[in-house]
């Protein structure tokens, strides 16, 4: 079969279902060549089956999966030159951390010169050359994730999966690895498809973060879109701390502008928006897009101020509008004076904001050039 | 608990001992008798000193039995044997088939799977004869009557179940991400099962073999039916030698010791796998 | 949320090339299986012939001939009775024995760990090697308990070759090889038990009766269960004790089902017979055995979960 141009993995509709229970409903998503696509969703929706069935190690009930060009479907998990790195770090109890790694390697007939040179250079690129010798039992949980990464890297392999390596392991270390695996991923060079719970770290550490929600994958988009553009709700909901404000409204075209009443307040939408006048919407509004200002404002809504969250580098206030509902909204931390509760003005940043069709939750697209469509 | 009062320690000393003593005497007894001569054992009433004697230990191993009557051939060590050959044939027989089968039922859940694994455990608990004694008939028709083949097979219904039940046990404790992780390192199917499923249930497999060495070694129903004098095992081989004629005493007790010192040293050194065995893997010691 | 554990490996039927593997793997056990249900079968089939190795020309279907024959059979009753009062006295004393000991040996200490381990070894020793044991012990002539016996007063105690005193001694066998069984189990099971209770109930100053009674046992319940379903089904077919004391005798004092059906096939060589008294014992032991496959699983659960 002639190698097609494609992508490095290509999924194609993928189905897979345990026992009644569909948890991929016809999934496609292609990674390219030396790309790290974090694969994110809520605990329990397959990401880690999404894997498992790149791996080889279950077969889909329906689809295809393209490895490399050629159709994977058959090949058994030792036949497809892919690295893995599980959650719950799966080491070999029986081993040595040194023979945990090597494993990767004793299956290409390398000599055993070439392996302990191969070995010896991924444990120092993980700083765990010094515990070589121990077995699993006796390594910290950051030397067994990191014996388990080595394991996954040691072989070179051009595709490389990697299952939240950094959920067992301690906060502390967590922050580091954030900070030094993206670096090591582009040294490697590898393809990634990297499974995390976490919207910071699919963030951070992904060219494109594919969100998989009901058994398929929602969008694929560097972090960035993913955050200002989401195709729909339930994407906007899974970015940010703390979550985006959703709000019904409804709204009208007033003068030939789109407008919504909230809070009691009129609130003018840019005339991109004007084509979801009528329609019932969902208004979504990030907290970092509330500003607090001095006072009444044309845009801006009347708010009580209940309560102040000091974290660290931001507070979280929490607001109530004229009708009861509350607002989240976050600024930075540094100010000179807290915050008092009391009676206040919020105003919403335009580029911030955004609306969803509230039956279907897909994101209402502002028009370019006075064209409307969602 | 701890209310430990002088007379409940002085009573519960007390009560051991004579439980200890309840199930010890028998084999301290039998083991004194081995040393005796006719003489001292016809002794009443009977006497804990005595001179030792190996007299019945040599007339059992070299064969021959000076009685009153004059020299008697005894084939017991034929016997012991016999014993040696059929449990650890059938052992290492139901291990080579019993521990893929037992991976077969902890890993993969398969069309039968259940029922076979059912069928086997359920025998256990059925009447041998009813199985034997058919089975008795078939075997005269097959050849299979009275050969150490035959044999091995049957004992195959003590030991397969044993194996299957236990060894699935520890199977099923390791996890499967650990074979993955070692198939997807570059390995096959067969290298995974020798290098890592088969090490990691290393123990339960040893319990397992063991476990069923000692219950093929002491069982006595299949030999009595399937067995002739010269194949069959020492449970069976010692009865036979009790009711012949003319034999010393000494020499009954002696060829019973010789009978139960192999099942008592592997029980002695496989004691912390006992309570699962005996349990067939339901309850960890 | 689905309610499965999706992130958890999971075992599932590989459909690929390999899918014959399983079956490959298992197939002796299938076979063995196979072996085991052949003669099964046959031994029905033998039921319901009237069927005599010395007289093969007479061979012929009576249905349930052999059953109704065995219902008229006085010594068929006299089997049942033998065998079910040789059931319910071994494993009632057993069990009560056996928890005994478990209590006093529950405190994990040296010396308790070295009894129990010298108490499993008359477990350890073949049945039949036992009876002999203790047949060279009841011995008349030289017998250290008929002496024994005799200092104590009673002449001429005759052990297994009396009626009157057979079944006793036959039990009694049973009892010292068995009673470790029940005590390995039990003293495993009360190893395993959680100490919150009984430290709630001794700050309470609850009486140790109670505690027993209302705590401990109702605890200890699948393991007693198990255990005693377990010998229930050994019990009722005992073979090797008996045989190799008395092969049955003296008389029919002591032919429960295993001596009984074994000598109608060798002795008599009534091969329909034989197979009738088996079915009917098989009947007993696969509902036992029901009972027993469920408690046994749960006991198997409840360990794998904890390991």
């Amino acid at each position: 079969m002639a190698q097609i141009d494609m992508a490095q993995i290509e999924i194609r509709n993928l189905h897979k279902s345990f026992k009644d229970d569909a948890v991929l409903k016809g999934l496609s998503l292609s990674v390219d060549k030396g790309e790290i696509v974090t694969l994110f969703g809520p605990s329990g929706t397959g990401k880690t089956v999404l894997l498992r069935l790149l791996a080889g190690i279950h077969p889909q009930d329906a689809g295809t999966i393209f490895l490399r060009g050629r159709d994977a479907t058959g090949s058994p998990p030792d036949k497809r030159g892919i690295g893995m790195a599980f959650q719950n770090f799966a080491l070999f109890p029986h081993m040595t951390a040194r023979d945990n790694i090597a494993s990767a390697l004793t299956a290409r007939k390398t000599d055993a010169g070439e392996i302990a040179r191969k070995v010896e250079r991924v444990a120092q690129l993980l700083k765990i050359g010094h515990v070589l010798g121990h077995s699993p039992r006796e390594l910290s949980n950051g030397q067994k994730q990191r014996t388990a990464l080595a394991r996954a890297l040691v072989a070179d392999p051009d595709i490389l999966l990697l299952d939240d390596p950094l959920r067992n392991v301690d906060a502390k270390l967590r922050y580091e690895m954030r900070l030094e695996l993206p670096a090591l991923l582009k040294r490697v060079g590898s393809t990634v498809v990297y499974v995390t719970q976490d919207f910071k770290e699919a963030m951070a550490l992904g060219d494109r973060v594919a969100v998989l929600l009901d058994g398929r994958i929602a969008q694929c988009d560097t972090p960035a879109r993913i955050y200002a553009e989401p195709v729909n709700v339930g994407v906007a909901r899974l970015f940010g701390d703390p979550t985006l404000n959703l709000i019904e409204v409804a709204p009208q075209l007033v003068d030939g502008a789109p407008e919504i009443r909230l809070g009691g307040a009129a609130i003018r939408l840019p005339a991109s928006y004007a084509a979801a006048a009528g329609s019932p919407c969902l208004l979504g509004l990030r907290p970092e897009g509330l500003r607090l200002v001095d006072g009444p404002a044309p845009g801006a809504i009347a708010v009580d101020l209940v309560a102040v969250t000091p974290l660290n580098e931001k507070s979280v206030l929490l607001l109530t509008m004229q009708g009861g509902e509350e607002l989240l909204a976050s600024e930075a931390g540094d100010r000179d004076e807290p915050r008092r509760p009391g009676p206040a003005h919020v105003a919403i940043d335009p580029d911030t904001l955004l609306l969803f069709e509230r039956e279907s939750g897909r994101r209402f697209i502002p028009a370019e050039n006075g064209k409307g469509g969602s | 608990m701890d209310r430990n009062s002088t007379i409940e320690r002085v009573l519960r000393a007390v009560l051991l001992t004579l439980i200890v003593i309840f199930f010890l005497f028998p084999i301290v007894w039998i083991l004194l008798m081995s040393f005796q001569t006719n003489e001292q054992i016809l002794r009443i009433p009977p006497s804990l000193s005595f001179v030792p004697t190996l007299e019945n230990y040599k007339a059992l191993i070299s064969g021959h039995l000076l009685t009153s009557a004059g020299s008697l051939d005894i084939a017991f060590m034929r016997n012991l044997g016999n014993s040696v050959l059929l449990s650890t044939c059938a052992v290492v027989l139901a291990l080579i088939l019993g521990v893929p089968a037992a991976y077969a039922f902890a890993r993969f859940k398969f069309w039968l799977s259940e029922d076979i694994a059912f069928t086997l455990l359920s025998f256990r608990f059925a009447p041998p004869l009813l199985v034997l004694l058919p089975l008795s008939l078939y075997f005269q028709e097959l050849g299979l009557d009275d050969t150490y083949t035959g044999l091995i097979w049957v004992y195959q219904l003590i030991a397969l179940p044993l194996i299957l039940w236990i060894v699935r046990g520890y199977f099923e404790d390791i996890s499967p991400d650990i074979e993955n992780a070692y198939r997807i390192a570059g390995h096959s199917w067969l290298r995974t099962f020798f290098k890592i499923a088969v090490p990691l249930a290393g123990p339960g497999i040893a319990a397992a073999g063991l476990l069923s060495f000692i219950f093929c070694w002491n069982n006595f129903v299949f030999a009595l039916v399937l067995a002739s004098a010269d194949k069959q095992p020492v449970t069976v081989g010692a009865l036979a030698f009790v009711t012949a004629s003319g034999i010393q005493y000494g020499q009954v007790a002696a060829a019973i010791v010789l009978s139960v010192t192999p099942t008592l040293l592997l029980a002695l050194y496989a004691q912390r796998w006992l309570v699962e065995g005996l349990s067939l893997g339901a309850v960890k010691g | 949320m689905t309610s499965q554990p999706i992130d958890e490996p999971v075992r599932v039927v590989d459909r690929r090339p390999v899918e014959w593997l399983p079956y490959l793997l298992s197939l002796p056990a299938l076979l063995v299986c196979i072996g085991i249900l052949i003669p099964f079968v046959t031994a029905l089939y033998y039921s319901a012939l009237r069927f005599r190795l010395n007289l093969p020309a007479l061979k012929g279907f009576i249905w349930f001939g052999n059953y109704t024959n065995l219902l008229y059979d006085s010594e068929f009753w006299n089997t049942v009775s033998i065998s079910l009062r040789y059931t319910a006295i071994t494993v009632g004393v057993e069990l009560v024995f056996g928890l005994v000991i478990a209590l006093l040996l529950q405190r994990q200490t040296r010396l308790n760990n070295l009894i129990s381990v010298l108490l499993l070894l008359p477990l350890m020793t073949a049945p039949a090697i036992a009876s002999l044991m203790w047949k060279l012990m009841t011995n008349p002539n030289f017998g250290i308990l008929s002496y024994l016996v005799s200092l104590a007063g009673v002449s001429d105690f005759r052990w297994a070759s009396s009626p009157s005193t057979a079944l006793f001694t036959v039990v009694l066998v049973d009892v010292w090889v068995y009673t470790p069984f029940m005590m390995v189990l039990l003293l495993a099971g009360l190893r395993s038990l959680p100490p919150q209770p009984f430290e709630a109930a001794a700050l309470d100053g609850v009486p140790r009766l109670f505690v027993f009674f209302r705590i401990t046992l109702p605890m200890l319940s699948p393991y007693i269960i198990t255990a005693s379903l377990f010998r229930l089904l050994d019990a009722i077919q005992q073979f090797d004790i008996i045989y190799a004391m008395t092969q049955g005798g003296p008389g029919n004092t002591l032919l429960v089902f295993q001596v009984r059906a074994y000598l109608e096939f060798y002795q008599y060589t009534n091969v329909g017979k034989s197979a009738a008294l088996l079915v009917v014992l098989w009947m007993i032991t696969y509902v036992l055995s029901h009972f027993f496959i469920k408690n046994w699983l749960r006991l198997r659960e409840r360990s794998h979960a904890s390991a």
